[in-house]
């Protein structure tokens, strides 16, 4: 048997022991003294029922739930009291039946709301990660976008230096050109001094005085130490205007060896004492490439050698290797410098992280050199330990 | 499953539909038209115009040539849609549903509703659905705006239910939903509760016995 609302009530549900002891003297009272009420078990409520007691049956739905009993009270007095007995069992019923639905209902609307809640909190917990995920996308694109913009910053920035490279590599070649045929035809003038070595009488005696010989010599050496120095001159002005490139910003075929030279090139007027350079460069297809961002891509990453080497503060290497296979180009340029941490490494790649102190550079070597190189569609990779030095890995894929 | 112990076997059947399509009607007729050995009379526990509060009982019973005593017992739900929660607790345990559906062509929407709150509702009370004995009932085809019968019949042609036309005012349909449920009671429990072994019940007899007309 189930507790529900909808099961057959007994009479002991129904009518509580206190409850019988206020009907039973009532109904006794009324029917004369001889009075019971017994369930449809035979257990009796009030009373002492006799055997041979009339009875009438309490039906609330289709069978007696109890009977009440009297030998000495009339038929139809036992009746009257059955009828009155049925209205308080009714109400009693009414009552029991609509209370026990009405606990059921709430527990039934109870777990109806526990379900929601559950779908709720499911979906908020749904909702709370995509709200987390969709903060880190934005926080991702506008990091991409910090880092867009940094690049066209460096892309003009690289554009203008290279400009003003230009222009002042043009001013330069100018009066470079004249003092050089300058010097030339004044070497030759000295050459007409030299001839009046040879004359006698007093300008002999002068030329001795004056302690000509040497003067002359000397002139000649001069003259041709500022030779010198106006090929230098002319040299780095070239370099510049090749490393700018100004004249070649658009794509063309080169060889990233010849990028390699010229990055170098670069770094070598001021490269400090106790660091050399090892190249191993194998011949390498030409690919089409922007070499303007080449340039400055391998010129940052060569600079970052030389610079941590400098900090390890003792004599070191770099060494440019280049090779090629059926893929791509694989550049790598070595380093025997302080090297980074893990720590280092993981930031390497990040617009402005720089390890070096304040005004010591932007720190965007690494960070534009990847940008470069994905603009070529290639790959860089770090691989450093501390104090030992730190190898970059360029690959440029080549098109089958 | 029936509850039973050796002498009795009750039955809880249940009529279930929207608001005000008629199954409080239902039961009051059935309580008019039929006469079977034993017939208690309709418990109608609180309304409020005229809407079921909480459910309306009608017990019925027979005995069978065994000696058992057949007893069924016939709840109505409350309709209103406020009263999910009483709805499900009167449907709990039932062993068969009348659905009354409204034929009225405006009440489509609620029949819909209603049906589709029926199979979630056995759902959450243990009751296995697409085994539950199950009759559709289109009350109030007296209506002028009434769906006509046809249309009705064509929309649930794919349905397993048995189908019934009524006009609970007058009672017409009333008895032989009744009887399709009783029969489809009967084909689920029958073999289980040895109905035609044990007790000697026949189907048919199991049906006369609780639609015996009254006189
Ligand atoms: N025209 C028409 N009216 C009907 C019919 N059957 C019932 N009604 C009326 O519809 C109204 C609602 O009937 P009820 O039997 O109380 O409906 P219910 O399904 O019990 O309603 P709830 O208890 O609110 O769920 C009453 O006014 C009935 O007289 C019918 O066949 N035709
Ligand atoms: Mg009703």
């Amino acid at each position: 048997m189930t507790l529900g609302f909808d099961r057959e009530w007994q009479l002991g549900e129904l009518l509580d022991t206190s409850s019988h002891e206020k009907i039973g003297p009532a109904l006794s009272e009324l029917l004369g003294g001889d009075f019971a009420i017994t369930d449809d078990a035979g257990k009796t409520f009030w009373g002492q029922p006799s055997p041979d007691a009339r009875r009438e049956a309490l039906i609330l739905e289709l069978e007696p739930i109890g009977y009440l009993l009297s030998r000495s009270a009339p038929a139809s007095a036992l009746m009257a009291a059955r009828n009155l007995m049925l209205v308080l069992l009714r109400a009693q019923i009414r009552f029991k039946m609509a209370s026990t639905l009405h606990l059921e209902s709430v527990a039934e609307d109870f777990e109806s709301l526990k379900r929601e809640h559950a779908r709720l909190s499911e979906s908020e917990t749904r909702y709370k990660t995509l709200s987390t995920e969709l903060d880190a996308r934005v926080k991702k694109q506008v990091g991409e976008l910090e880092e867009r913009q940094q690049m066209l910053y460096e892309a003009e920035k690289l554009a203008s230096v290279g400009q003003l490279a230009a222009g002042m590599a043009h001013e330069i070649n100018n009066p470079l050109g004249f003092v050089r045929s300058n010097l030339s035809t004044f070497e030759k003038y000295v050459g007409k001094f030299a001839e009046m070595k040879n004359a006698q009488g007093a300008a002999a005696a002068s030329w001795q005085a004056l302690d000509l010989d040497f003067i002359l010599e000397d002139s000649i050496d001069l003259l041709h130490d500022s030779a010198k120095g106006m090929e230098r001159i002319a040299r780095i002005v070239a370099d510049l205007k090749a490393f700018s490139n100004v004249d070649r910003a658009s794509e063309e075929y080169a060889d990233l060896n010849n990028c390699l030279h010229e990055a170098v090139s670069m770094v070598q007027t001021q490269l400090p004492a106790g660091i050399n350079f090892r190249f191993d460069l194998l011949p390498l297809p030409s690919i089409v490439c922007l070499p303007g961002h080449i340039n400055q891509l391998f010129f940052n990453v060569i600079r970052n050698a030389i610079l941590a080497i400098k900090d390890a503060g003792r004599p070191g290497e770099v060494k440019i290797s280049s090779e090629a296979d059926d893929e791509g180009i694989l550049v790598r340029i070595h380093d025997t410098g302080v090297g980074m941490t893990k720590e280092q490494l993981e930031h390497a790649f990040e617009p402005f992280y720089t390890t070096r102190p304040v005004g010591g550079g932007v720190g965007l070597g690494l960070a534009t050199a990847r940008n470069v190189i994905q603009a070529h569609s290639g790959r860089i990779s770090l691989d450093s330990q501390p104090d030992v030095g730190t190898t970059v890995t360029m690959y440029f894929p080549t098109p089958s | 499953m029936p509850e039973s112990d050796a002498r009795h076997l009750t039955f809880k059947l249940v009529y279930y539909g929207p608001a005000q399509s008629g199954k409080t009607t239902n039961l009051l007729r059935l309580h008019d038209l039929l006469a079977p050995e034993l017939k208690g009379e309709v418990m109608t526990m609180e309304t409020k115009d005229d809407r079921t509060l909480f459910f309306d009982l009608l017990p019925l019973g027979f005995r069978a040539p065994s000696g058992l005593l057949i007893k069924f017992r016939l709840f109505t739900v409350p309709g209103q849609v406020a009263h999910d929660g009483t709805r499900k607790a009167v449907l709990s345990r039932a062993d068969g549903v009348v659905f009354v559906a409204d034929a009225d062509r405006a009440q489509e929407t609620n029949n819909g509703e209603s049906f589709q709150s029926l199979a979630a509702n056995c759902a959450r009370v243990g009751l296995d659905f697409d085994h539950l004995p199950l009759v559709v009932q289109f009350n109030k085809c007296d209506l002028p705006n009434a769906v006509p019968e046809a249309e009705i019949r064509d929309r649930w042609s794919a349905a397993p239910w048995p189908l019934v036309f009524a006009v609970a005012l007058t009672g017409q349909g009333i008895e032989l939903t009744f009887e399709h449920l009783l029969r489809t009671v009967y084909r689920n429990f029958g073999q289980k509760l040895e109905l035609q072994a044990k007790h000697g019940l026949s189907e048919d007899a199991f049906v006369a016995g609780a639609l015996r007309k009254a006189a």
